[in-house]
């Protein structure tokens, strides 16, 4: 069942001239995995905001077609309560902290105190959202005295807190090293399992092939492609829209102009592939010299 | 980035445990007395006798005391020399000097004034030392202040360094392009210009930002809210505020009666 629909979505911010989004159209199944890629000014994050209400309820503006977010059409939501289907996580991690409390604990339970949690249920949560986020250590420190990475995961964690059934998230690895930006993709591969639907924005192609059911590729607010992340990925359009494409994408794409890379096999999205390919055409190299 | 928020101390004392609200209204009682009540010695004695002792009950004694000094001190010492010399119908003269004669009505002013302005600084100090302020804020808005104004109070106290740091951030930023901050008051202001636009600008964008994420953080649900930190009230503190209450008033009687 479509969890999120939309149709001919159509967006105006207020002080702006052209929309942001064009003609979206879109469905994304329960507990997909969906991510979104596409230059800075694509309308990435006015999409995000959309499935999480703040468009048009805190933005305002104009928008035309349909937009339904668990059979429900999003105009008609109210923002303050609609917050507990639709999780949003946003880019800069500092702006994400509250400011109403002193320690991480706290800082997670925040929106637990807001939508009326009990407090036995409230700790029991908290504590299982650190534990999945890996941040269990920090409870006692203050959310400002972190690192930006630290901070992306005590935001990621306060939203997974309020276990919405859509979480959305804007770049939410930005701040994130290697190592910590496959731990949240981890963590939202598990969630995706759980039944819980995703849509993420995010720039790191690597990650997505690996991880993402679906990858959608928006330039200047329209889709240009969406598929599986193999297809979407090695789409020779992407550099022309100012998309990153994955290094072993971009290896592999001059190794074939060099006529290195095995004849109609689909270029690489991760490392694994791109090896395979590699080995094929050397063994391939190997049996002609013999 | 780490900075220290409040004055709160951690301490496992009585004082901690009391109530913020007890505190918040003794702390008011007593400021409220030192100012209206009669007796030239009543606000020291304030001091000496209740503040004082509490603070090493509370553990906090010599926080408590410098802080307490470093904050007065050359407010006193101003407020010595200016009353003692220059109070107006001053005529019992103690002992001059050159063209200058210290006056007794000025030296008793001076004392009642600057005893009261102790008693007021201290016992909010006390307060602040022995009190975090984020029980204290929910404290209140469990007592029927609005969440909202809470939370403009629990920000304000955390944005301070923020934009502390994001000031020199952006001063680095502007100095390390050539932009000259030393020299003479008229030059050092005029670089501060170059400052007020980004950080202005910079703080508004982030409002945006944070206003959606508290009410991402179900802010403004229409369910009623509940609490993590669960916050103790003793019938004996109930009763402690009444008294204070009484207090106030026997301290307004003495200050309206003739």
């Amino acid at each position: 069942m479509a969890v999120i629909v939309i149709k001919n979505l159509t967006y105006t911010y207020p002080t702006m001239d052209h929309p942001a989004l064009r003609e979206v159209s879109l469905e994304v199944e329960a507990g997909e995995f969906v991510a979104i890629i596409g230059p800075n000014g694509a309308g990435k994050s006015t999409l995000c905001y959309t499935l999480a209400g703040f468009v048009p309820h805190f933005f305002k503006g104009e928008l035309q077609g349909d937009v339904y977010v668990a059979g429900q059409d999003i105009r008609h939501v109210r923002l303050e309560d609609w917050v507990l289907k639709v999780g949003l996580v946003f880019q800069n991690p500092f702006n994400q902290i509250s400011g109403a409390k002193f320690t991480v604990y706290e800082e997670i339970a925040f929106g637990l105190e807001n939508i009326g949690v009990p407090r036995e249920e409230m700790k029991r949560r908290v504590e299982e959202v650190m534990a999945l986020t890996g941040i269990a250590d920090l409870a006692d420190r203050s959310p400002y005295a972190l690192s930006g990475g630290q901070q992306q995961r005590v935001a990621l964690a306060s939203i997974l807190v309020m276990q919405p059934e859509v979480l959305v998230l804007d770049e939410p690895t930005s701040q994130l090293d290697p190592i910590g930006s496959r731990e949240v993709f981890q963590v939202i591969r598990q969630l995706a399992h759980q039944g819980v639907t995703i849509v993420m924005a995010e720039h790191k192609v690597e990650w997505i092939a690996q991880y993402a059911d679906r990858v959608i590729a928006l330039a200047e607010g329209e889709i240009i492609a969406s598929g599986q992340p193999a297809e979407v990925l090695t789409d020779p359009r992407l550099p022309e829209y100012g998309i990153g494409i994955s290094r072993y994408t971009a290896v592999a794409r001059q190794a074939a102009e060099e006529g290195l890379w095995p004849p109609h096999q689909r270029l690489p999205v991760t490392l694994e592939e791109a090896a395979a390919g590699f080995r094929a055409i050397e063994e391939t190299d190997y049996a002609r010299l013999r | 980035m780490v900075e220290r928020l409040s004055f709160y101390l951690e301490r496992n004392s009585p004082l901690h445990r009391l109530n913020p609200t007890t505190k918040l209204v003794v702390a008011f009682t007593l400021i409220l007395v030192a100012f209206l009540g009669r007796g030239l010695f009543l606000p020291s004695l304030i001091f000496l006798l209740i503040l004082a002792p509490l603070s090493f009950l509370g553990q906090v004694g010599r926080e408590f005391l410098r802080t307490t000094l470093n904050l007065l001190l050359p407010l006193f010492a101003f407020l010595f020399v200016m009353q003692s010399l220059f109070y107006p119908g001053g005529k019992t003269v103690l002992f001059g000097f050159w063209i200058f004669a210290v006056k007794l009505e000025g030296v008793r002013f001076a004392f009642l004034t600057a005893t009261r302005v102790l008693v007021m600084v201290s016992s909010f100090l006390l307060l602040l030392l022995t009190t975090h302020p984020g029980v204290l804020l929910l404290d209140l808005t469990q007592r029927g202040l609005p969440a909202s104004v809470a939370y403009i109070l629990a920000s304000t106290l955390q944005i301070i360094p923020q934009m502390q740091a994001k000031a020199a951030t952006i001063l680095d930023a502007q100095r390390s392009r050539g932009l000259d901050t030393s020299g003479s008051l008229g030059r050092r202001i005029r670089a501060l210009l170059p400052l007020v636009g980004p950080l202005v600008f910079g703080s508004l964008v982030d409002v945006e930002e944070r206003a959606i994420a508290i009410e991402a953080r179900g802010f403004r649900s229409s369910r009623p809210k509940t609490s993590l930190v669960e916050i103790e009230d003793r019938p004996l503190e109930r009763a402690l505020r009444w008294l204070c209450l009484l207090a106030f008033i026997l301290a307004l009687g003495s200050h309206l009666w003739p």
